[in-house]
């Protein structure tokens, strides 16, 4: 039914399906015939996105004496549809990949211009067709959500996913998980998963699967390959070691670090060269990982969220600090430097360890220890009750607070938890990077 | 015919989507290596045999440079579009009356050969519609304007690998797309001129060879689309529009001729002849040679004599069969129309003919390599371009060579795969945007043809070779430094480009400046300014040393007066007789002396002089 003459275009075409073949006239000669797409959130008033049959995308801004025509549909081409799984070989035990969301597992979404998560296993094999070609991969969507959105309470449910995936028989497992947070939930596996008997390889892409550049099938690749052929037992993160495709690097989930906002080797291991990498489909270990246990894996939680980062800064309010404090049973300062703070923070600092609050100290230059005794401040800091925790990332010690907040009730236990090595976190030994 | 040209011009404005320069560089730092696989794209799609077969194990190794960012690296989102390289593109619109869009919507086309690190081109519609008007009062239309990223810069493959350089992706490149409204040869370089001059007129271009390239568009009737990519030489796209017309005209010929006869294909398995050729001991065919792989041929039934050139011509079917045989990655192939020879007998001939119980109006191919199973795929290449003959011309894509030919490259591409590029959001082109540019629109190549004209009182002809041949800025700097238009003119337009007729010679502004310097201060005639270019041509490192070096310099006016009185004493007796009436039969003589080395008119005068007194030479005038 066409318009009505005398009508705003507009309203028409707003109105219009997805999809629906137009030719518009602007009155002054130019005609434009297309395919209606979905409007970009940031497009300006009154453009109407066309997708011309050159294959482009234009914006036309529509006017009240702008002439529509509904055309039939164009043909539509055909579809591959999306691919089944591949038959797997049975008799070898399968690697099991958790799908979380985040890049590797996401697809763009053409309304909002961003991209969105895939939920299903057949979409993620739709992206990664080649997956089990070099083994049996199960694959088990647990959540759709970018990383930004992944909380602390995830993480025991991705533990508890692992520690069933073994007890189904899996060799090793593999967690793909959106980059920005994935350090904190490698950590988080770390503290939370105990006698493992095979490897947990998290995974991520800087560069979505639609684009053929994507990082994500190798690194998906590389960590399967880890996962099956890892001969170790504890949470690690695979991610490129360096611009090229062929060489990635295998991170301890308590030393990893997202580095780059959009580098493929935006993860690096702080204060050690990465545990080892993979290369041409072959695993090295050029450190010490902790051996498979023999015993059942198990989840050592729980994990008590009430503790909060704050990063320090010159002109940190004393005030506003002490109030991010409010209501948390512990702290983890990323302090200047050696892990100092302004001298102006003694004083709620006192307060808070003195009512019970566990003050930690890490040092968020990301590098080297903190370390109280070199100068007055810290010894001030360390009078005052404040927990150094040597190497530990900010964000990592964050994760062992929560940890250790959920196993003791005491703030003594909880300082004693810190200090203590669980998962491999602390370095006695920092070496010189690229030492002969 | 119709054919349609694709200008793509490269912008000097910087990269379209990073902060890098537009430049092109020797300096190579770390490279990287990179795998490229088919993807799904809009719709969930997998393209999954090239995903799984012709992508698998590919590699790619990028070459970054100073012209290098992250984002040309694929290590970093774009940055928004260029504005400079955009208004450029809106600057074209204008100038050419295409409508912008009012909203522009960056795509990105799949491209998995490797030259983008993305796998995709970044690419915008800028504006539709408009018209070039031609000398001649014809106007063609123009389909699209648009603005894209040009790719990287292929160095080579090895072994499995292709390694690109990085410094040309990412430079913004403006692709202008005429109707198919073309009618000739001429008339497409004229388009071609038109639209280079347009977009120079703008003063953002890359300048240099590479810096434009044209896709030229050919069908004749009874012809499909053909797609010459990649022209380079402005001067040669006549010559490939014209090429590929009598290209046509010859296999449509060939395919009555064929369809006359009932000719068929035989099978495109082949016939394995090895055998047969036991005893070749030299050619393509030897053991030695096709290091032992089989010898295949291919029945043509009916081709005999069709697959060699028609008389006059030098297109025929036979090269149309080796290209496909070449594309494959054999070396070529040989038919019987061209045999005996290459080491092949009449023996051999008969043999074949007898395998394939062919007649003799049939002919074969044949085809070896050392890989059976490469052999065997080129030969059912051979055999399904054999069988397009019989319906005429297949639509495909054709490189350029450079003497003016063109050779198969690949088949048509299909519709391209595009989907938004959504770390870019929309771009508006807003009336005011527009208004600005309006308001400064850079002068149009007709108008400064007509005001170069005027000012230097230069013909219209010689102008027009100045603008349209990309030589106006060279020309301005020359003539504002003070020196002759029309010797620049002359300079720029035909003594140049006569001195090194295959290219590649380009003096700096400041050598050109010294020549013109020293043919107008007397010290070398303006008649030796060719070979003063010749001499630098040929590697003299200044217009001093080319001037030395032909034995040009130092030839004063006193010299050439003694050249004369020379030539009128030796020729007394004629200028006694006829006086002045002897001046044509003397200045060849004197001519040869001095050429290029004193300035034709002073030579006549100074032998005019001397003929007028009556043969005595300077030394007489200075002793009376
Ligand atoms: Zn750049």
């Amino acid at each position: 039914m066409a318009a009505p003459e005398t009508s705003d275009p507009w309203d028409h075409l707003r109105a219009l399906p997805m999809g629906r073949r137009v030719e518009i006239s602007d009155g002054a000669g130019h005609t434009w015939t297309g395919t209606v797409v979905p409007r970009h959130e940031l497009s300006g008033d009154r453009i109407l996105p066309l997708k011309l049959d050159n294959g482009y995308n234009i914006g036309i801004l529509i006017e009240p004496g702008f002439r529509v025509r509904e055309l039939p549909p164009a043909p539509s081409p055909p579809t591959n549809g999306v691919s089944s799984p591949a038959p797997t070989p049975s008799g070898t035990s399968p690697v099991v990949l958790l799908t979380t969301g985040g890049t590797i597992a996401s697809r763009v979404d053409y309304t909002t211009g961003g991209v969105r998560p895939v939920r299903e296993e057949r979409e993620i094999l739709a992206f990664y067709p080649e997956l089990a070609h070099s083994g049996p991969v199960r694959i088990v969507p647990v959540f759709d959500r970018l990383s930004e959105n992944i909380v602390p309470a995830d993480w025991p449910i991705l533990a508890r996913h692992v520690v069933e995936s073994f007890a189904a028989g899996a060799r090793g497992v593999v967690v793909a998980h959106g980059t920005d947070t994935l350090g904190f939930t490698a950590a988080a596996l770390a503290f939370l998963l105990r006698d493992l008997p095979g490897p947990v390889v998290l995974v991520g892409a800087q560069r979505s699967p639609d684009r053929p550049s994507s990082d994500g099938s190798s690194n998906l690749d590389a960590a399967v390959t880890l996962a099956r052929d890892g001969r170790f037992g504890e949470v690690v993160v695979l991610m490129h070691a360096g611009l090229s495709d062929d060489r990635f690097a295998i991170h301890r989930a308590t030393w990893v670090r997202k580095m780059h906002s959009s580098r493929r080797d935006a993860f690096e291991s702080r204060n050690a060269p990465p545990l080892g990498r993979v290369e041409s489909g072959r695993v090295h270990l050029d450190q010490p990982a902790a051996p498979p246990a023999s015993g059942p894996p198990r989840v050592d939680g729980p994990l008590d969220d009430r503790a909060v980062l704050l990063w320090m800064y010159p002109g940190l309010d004393p005030t506003v600090a002490d109030r991010f404090v409010d209501g948390q049973r512990g702290v983890v300062l990323a302090g200047t430097g050696l892990g100092h703070t302004a001298a102006t923070h003694l004083d709620w600092i006192r307060r808070r360890v003195a009512a019970g609050t566990v003050v930690a100290m890490t040092t968020q230059c990301l590098g080297g220890n903190a370390d109280p005794y070199v100068y007055a401040t810290g010894r001030e800091l360390l009078e005052a009750g404040v927990t150094y925790l040597d190497d530990l990332l900010p964000e990592t010690a964050y994760v062992k607070m929560l940890w250790a907040l959920g196993h003791a009730p005491e703030p003594d236990g909880v300082r004693r938890l810190l200090r203590q090595s669980l998962a491999g976190e602390f370095l006695d030994r920092h070496r010189p990077a690229g030492a002969a | 015919m119709k054919a349609g040209l694709e200008v793509h011009q490269q912008l000097a404005t910087g990269k379209l989507f990073c902060a890098c320069p537009s430049e092109l560089t020797e300096e190579v730092g770390p490279t990287f290596v990179r795998r490229l696989r088919a993807t799904s794209g809009e719709n969930l799609r997998v393209d999954r045999a090239a995903s799984l077969q012709a992508e698998r194990g590919l590699r790619y190794r990028y070459e970054t440079g100073p012209a290098n960012c992250l984002v040309d690296m694929d290590e970093e989102p774009p940055h928004p579009m260029n504005e400079a390289a955009l208004d450029t593109a809106l600057t074209l619109a204008v100038l050419l009356d295409a409508r912008p869009v009012d909203e522009i919507a960056v795509m990105r086309k799949i491209v998995i050969d490797g030259s983008n690190t993305s796998g995709f081109q970044r690419t915008a519609l800028i504006a539709m519609g408009g018209h070039l008007d031609l000398a001649s009062g014809r106007s063609v239309s123009i389909q699209s304007i648009c603005l894209e990223e040009d790719a990287a810069r292929r160095m080579g493959e090895e072994s499995g690998e292709v390694t690109y350089r990085l410094d040309r992706l990412g430079i913004p490149l403006i692709e202008i797309a005429t109707g198919p409204d073309v009618r000739s040869g001429p008339e497409a370089r004229e388009v071609a001129e038109e639209i280079g001059a347009l977009l120079r007129a703008t003063r953002r271009v890359r300048r240099g060879i590479g810096t434009i390239r044209e896709d030229l568009n050919v069908s004749t009737d009874g012809g499909q689309r053909i797609e010459i990519k990649g022209v380079q030489e402005l001067r040669l796209v006549h010559e490939y529009v014209e090429g590929e017309v009598r290209r046509q005209e010859v296999l449509l010929a060939v395919r009555e001729a064929l369809r006359a006869r009932q000719a068929h294909v035989g099978d495109p398995g082949g016939v394995d002849v090895t055998a047969r050729f036991s005893d070749i001991v030299q050619g393509p065919l030897s053991a030695a040679s096709r290091h032992e792989g089989p010898i295949l041929a291919l029945a043509l039934p009916g081709f005999g004599g069709l697959l060699r050139s028609a008389p006059g011509s030098d297109e025929r079917l036979g090269r149309e069969l080796a290209d496909q045989a070449r594309a494959a990655g054999l070396r070529g192939l040989l038919h019987s129309d061209e045999l005996p020879n290459y080491g092949v007998t009449a023996d051999h001939v008969a043999a074949v003919r007898a395998d394939l119980g062919s007649g003799p109006d049939d002919a074969f191919a044949l085809l070896t390599d050392r890989s059976p199973e490469r052999a065997r795929g080129a030969l059912r290449r051979v055999a399904e371009r054999a069988a397009a003959a019989l319906d005429g011309i297949p639509g495909e894509t054709r490189d350029p060579l450079p003497d003016g030919r063109t050779r198969y490259s690949r088949p048509l591409p299909g519709g391209d795969r595009m989907y938004p590029e959504t770390d870019v959001p929309p771009i508006p082109v807003t009336p005011e945007r527009i208004a600005r540019i309006r308001a400064r629109l850079p002068e149009r190549p007709s108008a400064r043809l007509a005001r170069l004209a005027h000012d230097h009182g230069l013909g219209t002809e010689v102008v027009r070779q100045v603008v349209y041949g990309d030589l106006e800025d060279r020309f301005e700097e020359l003539t504002g430094r003070g020196h002759s238009p029309v010797l620049v003119a002359r300079l720029l337009t035909q003594e140049l480009p006569a001195a090194a007729p295959d290219g590649g010679f380009e003096p700096s502004p400041a050598t050109l400046d010294a020549l013109l310097g020293a043919a107008e201060s007397g010290r070398i005639a303006k008649e030796g300014i060719p070979t003063v270019l010749r001499g630098l041509a040929n590697g003299a490192p200044s217009v001093e040393a080319a001037i030395g070096a032909a034995g040009l310099g130092g030839f004063t006016a006193q010299d050439l007066d003694a050249v004369v009185a020379r030539v009128v004493d030796a020729n007394a007796e004629l200028v006694r007789r006829r006086g002045p009436e002897s001046f044509s039969a003397l200045m060849g003589d004197v001519m040869k002396e001095v050429r290029g080395r004193r300035d034709g008119r002073e030579v006549a005068e100074a032998l005019r002089r001397a003929i007028a007194r009556g043969g005595r030479g300077p030394d007489a005038v200075g002793a009376a």
